[in-house]
């Protein structure tokens, strides 16, 4: 699948281990890939897509954790947390960011295309349901996963 | 908030919450390990030392935070 990846989307991937290391987890995920494929989107897609920002989505990704961490007790506020070390093995993707992956390669199908864009990624990150951390923070930013999902056909 | 009042939040805690929960504290852990590896080694801990405190191999915590 990775030889169809357009040039973005390659950089969108790698991004995504990025995030996941700036973030602490040693898995990448499904909000990690929306991340990444936020942050290269061409810019003259920008009003055409989510009509969110990476920026908003680390900033609700992290509300998330704080509230989360609240619930239980824990108090994390001014705890210094620098990005892990990256790992020498190959981080693997979790099983929702291993579907996400296969929808986007279905949306490519669906559309004719020959290249899997970044925008493919979105398409098939907007079909995740709760829980899973990509869809919580699509509900929490108030996306609306019909209508981002017109635009981003639509621009295609 | 006292431990009764914690032991009852978490019996009542919607698990989508709990489980966010752990990811969190997963996260926060790493976080605050590479943090405080970082420290330790600039204040001139061995290995062996950082893997003591943390309950691991002198080889498996070099090979996670060693350069």
């Amino acid at each position: 699948m990775f030889e169809q990846f357009a040039g973005e989307t390659r950089a969108a991937v790698s991004d995504a281990l990025e995030e996941a290391r700036l973030r602490g987890d040693r898995r990448i995920g499904t909000e990690h890939l929306l991340l990444g494929a936020l942050s290269h989107q061409p810019a003259a897609a920008a009003g055409t897509g989510l009509g969110v920002d990476a920026g908003a989505v680390r900033d609700a990704l992290r509300e998330l954790d704080t509230e989360a961490l609240t619930a239980v007790g824990v108090d994390a506020r001014g705890v210094d947390r620098p990005p892990i070390p990256a790992s020498r093995k190959r981080t693997p993707f979790t099983s929702s960011a291993k579907s996400v992956l296969g929808g986007a390669l279905a949306e490519v199908r669906r559309e004719g295309a020959r290249r899997i864009t970044p925008a493919h990624l979105l398409i098939a990150l907007l079909e995740t349901k709760e829980p899973d951390p990509a869809a919580d923070v699509l509900t929490r930013l108030g996306v609306d996963r019909a209508a981002a999902r017109e635009r981003l056909r639509r621009a295609a | 908030m006292d431990s009764a009042d914690l032991s009852t939040r978490l019996t009542s805690l919607d698990p989508a919450v709990g489980l966010r929960a752990v990811g969190a504290l997963h996260r926060l852990a790493e976080q605050v390990e590479a943090s405080s590896v970082a420290r330790a080694r600039a204040q001139g801990w061995s290995w062996e030392q950082i893997g003591d405190a943390l309950g691991v191999s002198r080889q498996s915590v070099h090979a996670k935070h060693g350069k």
